[in-house]
């Protein structure tokens, strides 16, 4: 390593870290809720067809 | 023997690029073996020169290393013209950056990252931005940040804003901040222009303010523990091409962006000035020509009949982006527009003055094109005729270079707000003052117009003396 990476830039990554995990985190918890609205909308339409 | 390394390459450890009988070649240092090997092994240098984002090289035989401790010795495909940041109009800053992400992107799909990201690894060739350091490569280590995240940021993104968003005068900074224009500096500039766009927040003040906050300190134990992973590595990437992609320009309203269509020519000048281009140039045996003065390139495009290549040069941003996105837009691969003032022509810079070349110093061009420019250096900026044939000699063996009299309204409107004091800046003076440096081979009217066209030989190419 020839450069100097500097703190403040390692810092920046580590929020960038956390602020993609945050997201991630975002994105499996909408589609988890997704997953969970749809298996009940179906739920709902196959009862109403019998 | 030993073979010094270029002047622009001591920085880097792991290896530098010599001259060996005018041929370029790059050693790789036995301290970056391991990672050159890992590298090559990926398969990533074959993936980025067959899609044209690395210049090509071959492996030789290590005799012809420049020092003992060399591991392997590569010459790769020579850069026909070298340019720097500081001579790119918007676009190719903006299209150099792009380039550097993307290769960071495709380095992180192979477990490998760019381990630096200076706009100084990226040169133009056949039209398009290509990247020429092969050595920027190295494995990823496992929760490593980007060491060249700082170094991305001032060399493109910092002067990007800049130039989008407060000026494009502000380009200038590139030339006097070689190692990129400092996140602190480009933060203050852009002030609040910057705070309602989460990217240049993010990317530029607040990695300012954690410049400012963290200097000169070590990183806090829990901090340096604490890894970036390959995922983040990708996600920072992809904003930061997100931002850049969102910084744009408008290149219009300036003095000379619409020169091309606003000037005096009438049809039947414009078309004779181009065939009488191409006529004297032609049986010189022109290679490169060096259009100075080039506008959006009309006249560089006629040099074509009869050379290789063109490089297009001016002093307006604007008309040196319309030119390089007219070079994009048709594929075009033998003109490179830059930027360029004639009157503060770029120096030699950098350490010991040897880093970055003068315009001079990359030349000789082996023809020059000064079309429609005498008048403004000699009336615009005072210049004497001579002082103006004897730089001209030094930089091109071939001169064509049209006289625009004061007859002439252009030469007319720049005379309207000041008194004339050049009563030597007639044809005959003209002529007598080039002669000086050149022996005149040819002169031509163009038709439909009281100008002339002069074809020219330089006395001593390259060497000519100034006149005092």
């Amino acid at each position: 390593m020839y450069l100097d990476p500097t703190t403040g830039s390692l810092v920046m990554q580590v929020i960038a870290a956390g602020a993609i995990s945050a997201l991630a985190m975002v994105g499996r918890v909408r589609e988890a809720a997704k997953s969970i609205f749809q298996k009940a909308f179906r739920g709902r339409r196959w009862t109403g067809r019998r | 023997m030993d073979r010094p390394a270029l002047d622009s390459s001591f920085r880097d450890p792991s290896g530098f690029v010599f001259t060996r009988a005018g041929v370029l070649y790059r050693q790789v240092n036995r301290v970056f073996q391991q990672e050159f090997e890992a590298v090559a092994a990926s398969g990533l240098y074959e993936e980025l020169t067959r899609d044209g984002l690395l210049v090509p090289h071959r492996h030789v035989a290590l005799d012809l290393a420049a020092s003992p401790d060399a591991a392997a010795v590569l010459q790769p495909e020579p850069v026909r013209f070298i340019s720097y940041p500081y001579e790119w109009s918007f676009g190719q800053l903006k299209d150099a950056a792009l380039l550097t992400l993307e290769i960071q992107e495709r380095a992180l799909a192979k477990d490998l990252t760019l381990r630096d990201a200076s706009a100084y690894n990226v040169q133009f060739e056949a039209g398009r931005p290509v990247f020429i350091d092969t050595l920027s490569f190295e494995p990823r280590k496992e929760g490593a940040p980007w060491v060249a995240y700082r170094q991305f940021c001032e060399h493109f993104l910092v002067p990007l804003a800049l130039m989008s968003r407060v000026d494009m005068d502000l380009a200038s900074l590139l030339r006097t901040h070689l190692d990129g224009v400092p996140l602190e500096l480009g933060a203050r500039l852009l002030r609040g222009r910057s705070w309602l766009r989460p990217g240049l927040l993010f990317h530029v003040q607040l990695h300012a303010m954690a410049q400012r906050r963290y200097r000169d300190r070590p990183p806090e134990p829990g901090l340096a523990r604490r890894p970036v992973s390959a995922q983040t590595l990708r996600g920072l990437a992809q904003s930061l091409r997100s931002v850049v992609e969102g910084l744009t320009w408008d290149p219009g309203g300036t003095e000379w962006s619409d020169y091309s269509s606003d000037n005096n020519y009438t049809a039947e000048a414009a078309g004779s000035k181009r065939d009488l281009v191409a006529a004297m140039l032609r049986g010189r045996g022109a290679c490169t020509v060096w259009d100075l003065g080039a506008n959006t390139g009309e006249y560089s495009r006629a040099a074509l009949a009869a050379a290789e290549r063109v490089v297009a040069f001016d002093v307006d941003p604007a008309a040196v982006e319309r030119n390089y996105r007219r070079v994009r837009a048709e594929g075009e691969t033998a003109i490179l527009p830059l930027r360029m003032d004639l009157t503060n022509p770029s120096p030699a810079l950098g350490w010991a003055h040897r880093e970055r070349l003068s315009l001079e110093q990359r030349g000789p061009a082996d023809a020059l094109l000064a079309l429609a420019l005498v008048h403004h250096l000699a009336i615009g900026h005072n210049l004497p005729l001579d002082r103006i044939a004897s730089f001209l000699a030094r930089l091109g063996r071939t001169l064509v270079i049209e006289f625009v009299p004061k007859s002439d309204s252009q030469v007319q409107r720049m005379l309207r707000s000041r008194p004339d004091i050049f009563p030597r800046y007639t044809r005959e003076g003209f002529e007598a003052a080039f002669r000086t440096s050149f022996r005149i081979d040819a002169m031509t009217p163009v038709s439909g117009s009281e100008r002339h066209m002069y074809l020219m030989t330089a006395r001593s190419p390259g060497r000519a003396s100034d006149v005092a």
